[in-house]
């Protein structure tokens, strides 16, 4: 009989603790507390500065992914050796002959420190650059008679 | 604020009415670079970055965003609105400003380091309205393309700035008669993550540090400088490519001989002495430093691709114009590509170095498509050529005249 009386009673108290619990989590019962910031350093010699969040004023994330770039023959090989410093974006803004493709890799290995690269990937990359990323611009300038 | 003290008679209005029979044959086919620019179909992808206007993105790493015509309105460039030029990464926003640390050395008596604090109680302060600019502002405009990010005219814009003279940091470190170049080194890390090496290391002759609106800068528009835009100090070398114009500078280096940092040498920042076939690779030895940027026009008011009522005879225009080192004397708008021309009203800078307003307006005599062009000429009577002049494998000095296209419907 006892034991009848009593078990509504846990479970009804369990149920609205954990009710409680839940709702306190989710915030629903109102935001008492600040949202969480690190402890500050404890003083040494000197003054602890102010915390300071890494990315605070920092540009947006950036994300790139291999199918950023057009499909075609050497894509994976262009992916990776380009975006390890800079975007996909920066590669697809360009419309570039084989020839300036070819200089603007030796300015990223000898200007932007490019990790080297062998001869045979250096060439699937150009083919790639120059395939899928030519002149587009046309009108004067763009099919000059004395461009090779 | 000072007066630039140009001579005032210069900007009289002049109306050009010149007529050039071949214009249409000099300028690229419509589409062409001014779609491009404008990127009207599809738009370009807008920045979303607290603190900063809705920018368009021209790479997400580095992060390069350039101010829309029609956001370069303000009289004084808004600190939100200012384009974002980055070559590396951006370093982390120090908790103690005050103490920053700045070096000058090399050819001078006395090699100075000071934190920044003392810099700004030391030396005077003093504010100035600058421009600054992209040293590859318009390479979209170059047909062929040009090696880079693609700016249209937007890598550019004039806030207020707040700082001390380099020249009285220079003066108090003492120059060496030895002393003729500068070399420029912030902290932000290579794209590679390195923190060893320098990003990027420009340099400029010593009479432009030692020009009086060339600063050391710790506030734009009155406030602390963003992190994006150098947090807690950077140069400001005004009318001079914005690569010379250090963010988070921890180093001047004065040289004796032209500086040799990354960003000096090769193509970079360099413009042909002779010119050079259009999309070829030329040849470095042909090439010369990149120093006042050149005279350009933006129409801000009204913007690219605005439909106006049936009956509009008459538009209202304005915009802003500089040129580098000098003065911006006239500028003229077309409606008729460039056959005639028409006057426009332009202001004086608030100071060297500031850009200039004009505004005026062109009838239009019909319902119909019309671009209207606005041409701007500097104090040494240097113009806009009608297509980009100069063509190099990185695409500096683009400065044709500004294009907008409007409609008035029938």
């Amino acid at each position: 009989m006892s034991q009848l009386t009593v078990t509504p009673v846990v479970v009804i108290t369990l149920t609205a603790t954990f009710l409680l619990l839940a709702l306190d989590r989710s915030g629903e019962l109102g935001r008492r507390q600040p949202p969480y910031a690190p402890p500050a350093r404890p003083a040494a010699m000197a003054p602890a500065p102010a915390v300071v969040d890494s990315e605070k004023g920092k540009p947006p994330p950036h994300n790139d992914t291999l199918e950023d770039l057009p499909e075609g023959k050497g894509r994976e090989v262009t992916f990776y050796a380009c975006t390890a410093c800079h975007g996909v974006a920066l590669i697809k803004a360009q419309g570039l002959t084989r020839d300036l493709w070819d200089s603007t890799f030796d300015l990223m290995l000898e200007k932007h420190r490019m990790p080297p690269v062998e001869a045979a990937e250096r060439a699937e990359i150009l083919d790639y650059l120059s395939e899928q990323f030519p002149p587009r611009r046309r009108g004067r300038g763009g099919d000059n008679p004395f461009l090779k | 604020m000072q007066s630039a003290g140009t001579s005032d008679t210069s900007r009289r209005s002049v109306l050009m009415g010149v007529g050039i029979a071949t214009v249409g044959a000099a300028l690229p086919p419509a589409g062409a670079a001014l779609a491009q620019g404008t990127q009207a179909a599809k738009g370009p992808k807008l920045l979303e970055m607290e603190g900063k206007a809705r920018l368009a993105v021209l790479g997400d790493r580095p992060l390069v965003a350039e101010t829309q015509a029609e956001l370069m309105d303000d009289d004084v460039t808004p600190t939100d609105k200012l384009f974002v030029r980055n070559n590396g990464q951006v370093p982390e926003l120090t908790s103690d400003p005050k103490a920053w640390k700045i070096k000058v050395d090399g050819e001078v008596n006395t090699p100075i380091e000071i934190a920044l604090g003392e810099l700004m109680s030391r030396f005077p302060n003093v504010t100035y309205q600058l421009m600054l600019e992209c040293g590859g502002n318009g390479r979209s405009f170059f047909t062929p393309e040009a090696r880079g990010n693609q700016w249209t005219n937007g890598g550019a814009g004039c806030p207020q700035w707040t700082g001390v003279r380099l020249a009285d940091v220079l003066k108090a470190a003492g120059l060496k008669s030895s002393a003729v170049y500068t070399g420029h080194y912030g902290t932000d890390p290579t794209l590679a993550g390195e923190t060893s090496k320098p990003t990027l290391s420009r340099g400029m002759p010593i009479a432009k540090a030692m020009e009086e609106h060339t600063l050391i800068a710790f506030r734009i528009n009155g406030k602390d400088l963003p992190l994006i835009h150098g947090a807690p100090v950077r140069l400001v070398v005004p009318g001079w490519a914005g690569s010379l114009s250090t963010k988070w500078l921890s180093r001047i280096w004065v040289r004796d001989k032209e500086h040799d940092g990354p960003g000096m040498g090769g193509f970079s920042y360099r413009t042909p002495r002779k010119p050079i076939v259009p999309g070829s690779k030329g040849d470095e030895k042909d090439m010369a430093i990149l120093e006042s940027m050149p005279v350009r026009s933006v129409i801000t008011f009204p913007a690219d691709g605005t439909r106006l009522a049936a009956g509009t005879r008459k538009l209202d225009l304005r915009g802003h114009a500089w040129a580098g080192d000098w003065d911006i004397k006239t500028v003229d708008v077309s409606i008729d590509y460039g056959v005639t021309w028409k006057s426009t009203k332009v202001n004086p800078p608030a100071n060297k170095f500031a850009w200039q307003r004009f505004a005026g307006s062109v009838d239009l005599p019909s319902s119909g498509y019309y671009e209207v062009w606005a041409k701007a000429t500097d104090s040494n009577g240097v113009t806009q050529p009608f297509a980009a002049a100069n063509w190099n494998p990185q695409g500096y000095g683009a400065n044709p005249l500004n294009r907008i296209r409007i409609l008035v419907e029938s």
